[in-house]
């Protein structure tokens, strides 16, 4: 197996036009885990940790773009999680410290797991996401971003560059359900925010893709039956599906009494 | 601890360590059926692999199956130069399968009279008598799942020919077990099988046999002449390394309105898998509390599982968590106070034995303030988060026995080293004998060198099984101290003139009782120049009649979720009675892993089989899942420490196990203090926890609850 390390944006593009096959990898929390168990065997490894343009956040013009580098550690601290609690919140309960050390939203949004614990926060902000390749960028909402289980809807030669969340004021908070209380795949998760007068939820773990419901906010008392109505979990060792639905009504009903107090 | 430094620095060798020149890998090949014939197997294509040497199969190899009985078993190795060049060649052995219905259930396999043993009996007095005249009768069903020991350190070993000679490096509990079992089997001289184990990263009970790991390695290296290493990977591990067998526990007790226990019965079912033994499910239902009418009948279920192995205190876990879940419904039955339940039917004696010493009473009044904290916190109590306290009591083994022996020489430089071919589990046995011989021979503990880990270059060791290793080796050393503390005395009483009896050492000097002579130990032995002074011990008798026990109490804290159903536990005090205390540092370790090993068996553990094939779910350390630092509460620990006056020597006991045996039902017994809700199965899940407040409401407003 290759292992190509591009130093630039323009060259991982190149690499990736060149050889469609090769598996992007950042942290490695990801990849790394199916190599070891040999659920993938990739011709080729892109290794991205030396592309500067990936790494990092910034304010534009009114959202936040963070680059698919940004590792959780680097969320869930300064003024980043000041601006993007939901996200702060999901990232320490990610994995361990090294984990976090580690792993990226990039990755999350490449694997594109239901599990994926950035993609709730992500979702609930309307999160938009940067995709390039060397015929052009292109910007997809997250919504038509994630197109089933583990799948998403980049072509064979893009790469995901970075994601855009408004940066607007608004209310909002994540929680998760594990069987322990650290290094756990979410049982559920889910992510709330008051936008306005709209209510948003997204729940991880709860169907085959991170799901995102909305209501009015006149339609509070009905949103934690929504938000389980609309979820499609299934049983595995992680928990059954009658938890799951349970566990999305309780966490609704608490992140809406949290997020507007 | 003595070895910490090389611990630390990565120095001390484990078997995973142990890389022998020209060494070659080996895999394994496992049943991916729970139940099948291997109608034909052929290992030509694999030979040819890459790197691969030699490859073994059911007729070459006790150990490897043609009709493996559970999923995971072993059929086939392969010996390559590297472990993933036989890992892939594993996959070019042809294999005709044909599965066969496995049976799951262990109640289906006790109704087909499908056993691994007869039905274990255990009967006294008149129980159904004793029953129809109880004031009161409490029954329930309690369940308990399967779960691994997962050690650090997987099982493996290296095996080596030097001639007729086998020296095996292994990961194991049991040097001396090793060596003669693997004799045995292969029809060699037991000094012709040397074992060492240097370091060892945990076994938990899973490590006391030689396993099919050691039998691939030794047939492969006869065959290549080459040194050959066979370790498990961590999916291995949480297949077919052993594991604690799931129980079905059907308990009943009798009392009078006082609290008197009259009656206790109960029928067992422990599903042992295709192969293993009877653990004592039973033994707390008998040995605990004091009753004179006891009937008890243990089933082994004969299923296509992986066979269990001892897994610390087994049996006892599963049974203390039945029983002592029990003890407290008939304390809510009675509206007695559970300590004081158990304080009413405390056993002063063993169905008539004496215990060598017991200080049961002492851990509850100990236990008192601990209990007390109760009252203040159950006031924290809200809507969602229901705080509550619970207790159980700790019997369990833990005294060792004959033989051991080990070896002490004192070199002319005043320094000792205490010899013994036995094993370090990882419980710091290094510093444990080393405080013994520093004490007894009156030397400051750094003087002190333990060598062990070697049956070439040692006596007979006991195994490190039982919570025996403290208990049975350190009496034999202390006596081998004794030996060389006698003939330094001698010696020095002809160099300077006095009778023995009026000499001793002390901080490492030969003094007498006069104080008028103050000798450094190495002038006295430095006569001697490059003689040495050697000792010997031998381990004694445990006392005649006498039962030895261990005994203890804990009170765990627990905060319950009840609309997610998740259980906090807050903190766990835990009292044991296990003699004296060699080193507390030590003691109190153990007692911390037992509690969190416990906790992960009562709240999160849980191998998963597809009740369909008896495939096994949770094959890593994701889907099985072992409690996180962030999962451990607050410990607190204290010990007795009074030594048996009647036990060897030493007057210890072993507390591996006793820990880890009190822990579910003290966690169990404390969600009911906080939410009403009575725990039958482990582990205690969200869903199990949710599960159980919905019985229990149901139970309030007298309906039947639902299962």
């Amino acid at each position: 197996m290759d292992v190509l390390t591009p130093s630039t944006l323009d060259e991982a593009l190149r690499l990736k036009a060149e050889v469609p096959a090769a598996r992007p990898i950042q942290g490695g929390t990801d990849v790394m885990v199916e190599l070891n168990f040999d659920r993938a065997r990739p011709p080729a490894l892109l290794n991205l940790n030396e592309v500067r343009e990936l790494r990092g956040w910034s304010r534009e013009n009114g959202t936040l773009r963070l680059g698919s580098g940004l590792t959780y550690t680097e969320a869930m601290a300064g003024p980043l999680a000041e601006a993007f609690p939901a996200l702060a919140e999901a990232s320490r309960t990610v994995g361990s410290p090294q984990i976090r050390n580690r792993g990226t939203i990039g990755g999350n949004l490449g694997t594109a797991s239901p599990a994926g614990d950035a993609l709730p926060p992500l979702l609930v902000r309307g999160a938009e996401v940067e995709l390039a390749s060397v015929r052009g960028a292109r910007t997809l909402l997250l919504t038509e971003f994630l197109v089933g289980p583990k799948r998403n809807a980049l072509e064979p030669d893009e790469l995901v560059t970075a994601v855009r969340v408004p940066a607007g004021p608004g209310s909002e908070t994540f929680m998760k359900v594990g069987p322990r209380n650290a290094m756990v795949i979410a049982v559920v998760s889910l992510a709330l925010r008051v936008d306005g007068d709209e209510l948003l939820a997204s729940y991880g773990s709860a169907g085959p893709v991170t799901g995102l419901v909305r209501a009015p906010l006149s339609e509070r008392a009905g949103f934690p039956e929504q938000v389980a109505a609309a979820a499609s979990p299934i049983d595995d060792v992680r928990g059954t599906s009658a938890y799951r639905r349970h566990a999305l009504r309780v966490l609704t009903t608490r992140a809406l009494d949290r997020c507007l107090a | 601890m003595a070895d910490a430094p090389q611990r630390a620095r990565g120095e001390a060798q484990y078997t995973a360590d142990v890389l022998l020149p020209g060494m070659l890998h080996a895999a394994l090949l496992r049943s991916p059926h729970a139940y099948a014939r291997v109608k034909k197997i052929d290992v030509r294509r694999a030979l040819e692999a890459p790197g691969v040497h030699a490859a073994v199969g059911p007729e070459d190899v006790e150990a490897l199956t043609d009709e493996p009985g559970f999923f995971g078993a072993p059929v086939a190795a392969i010996a390559a130069n590297t472990v993933e060049q036989a890992r892939a060649a594993l996959e070019l052995i042809d294999v005709e399968w044909e599965p066969l219905e496995p049976l799951l259930d262990p109640d289906e396999a006790v109704r087909r009279g499908q056993l691994t043993d007869e039905p274990r009996r255990n009967e006294r007095g008149d129980f159904e008598r004793a029953l129809a005249d109880a004031d009161v009768v409490v029954e329930g069903e309690y369940r308990t799942q399967v779960v691994l020991h997962n050690p650090l350190e997987t099982h493996q070993s290296v095996c080596r020919w030097e001639g007729d000679t086998l020296e095996i490096y292994t990961s194991t509990q049991y040097i001396w077990g090793i060596r003669s079992r693997v004799a045995k089997q292969l029809g060699v001289e037991p000094d012709n099988v040397r074992v060492v184990c240097n370091y060892m990263g945990g076994g938990f009970g899973a490590k006391n046999d030689p396993g099919e790991y050691t039998y691939v390695a030794a047939e492969l290296a006869r065959r290549t002449g080459r040194p050959v290493k066979c370790a498990l990977t961590r999916r291995e591990e949480n297949l077919a390394a052993g594991n604690r067998n799931a129980t079905i526990q059907r308990l009943t007790v009798g009392a009078r309105s006082d609290g008197t226990i009259t009656a206790l019965g109960g029928e067992f079912v422990n599903a042992v898998g295709w192969d293993g033994w009877i653990a004592p499910t039973d033994g707390p239902m008998q040995t605990l509390y004091h009753c004179e009418n006891v009937r008890t009948v243990t089933y082994g279920a004969k299923i296509n599982t992986a066979p269990m192995k001892a897994f610390r205190a087994p049996g006892y876990v599963e049974g203390t968590f039945g029983l002592e879940c029990l003890l407290d419904e008939l304390a809510a039955r009675l509206d007695v106070d559970p300590l004081e339940l158990r304080r009413k039917n405390y056993a002063h004696s063993s169905n008539e034995r004496p215990y060598s010493s017991k200080n049961l009473m002492e851990c509850y009044r100990r236990a008192e303030p601990h209990w007390e904290r109760r009252h203040e916190l159950r006031t924290r109590s809200d809507s969602t988060w229901k705080y509550g306290a619970g207790l159980a009591s700790q019997i369990w083994y833990g005294g060792g026995g004959p033989p051991s022996y080990a070896w002490t020489r004192v070199g002319s430089d005043g320094r000792i080293t205490v010899i013994t071919a036995m094993q370090d589990i990882g419980t710091g046995t290094r510093t444990a004998m080393a405080q013994i011989a520093a004490e007894e021979l009156g030397v400051p503990l750094d003087r002190v060198r333990v060598e062990l880990g070697d049956s070439a270059r040692g006596p007979f060791a006991s195994i490190s099984a039982g919570s025996s290793t403290t208990p049975s080796m350190g009496p034999a050393v202390r006596a081998a101290a004794a030996d060389a503390k006698r003939q330094i005395i001698e010696i020095a009483a002809q160099r300077h003139h006095l009778e023995e009896r009026v000499l001793d050492i002390s901080d490492g000097n030969v003094v007498s009782a006069d104080g008028n002579l103050s000798s450094p130990l190495e002038e006295i032995v430095g006569l001697l120049e490059n003689a040495q002074i050697l000792g010997k011990g031998a381990r004694g008798p445990n006392p005649t009649g006498m039962q030895v026990l261990t005994f203890g109490v804990q009170v765990a804290e627990v905060a319950v979720d009840v609309e997610t159903g998740e259980v906090r536990v807050l903190r766990v005090a835990a009292i044991h009675d296990v003699g004296r205390v060699i080193n507390p540092l030590g003691a109190s370790s153990q007692v911390e892993g037992g509690i969190i090993q416990g906790i992960g068996h009562t709240l999160s553990e849980q191998r998963l089989l597809d009740p369909a094939t008896g495939t096994v779910l949770t094959q890593s350390l994701d889907a099985y899942r072992l409690p996180t630092i962030a999962d451990v509460p607050e410990i607190v620990c204290e010990l007795i420490d009074k030594p048996d006056e009647h036990l060897t020597n030493l007057g210890s006991k072993g507390l591996g196990e006793p820990p880890i045996v009190p822990i579910a039902a003290a966690i169990a017994n404390a969600i009911r203090d906080a939410t009403g809700a009575d725990i039958h199965s482990l582990p205690i899940t969200r869903e199990e926890m949710l599960r159980a407040l919905e019985a229990a409401k149901q139970k309030q407003r007298g309906a039947p609850a639902a299962v």
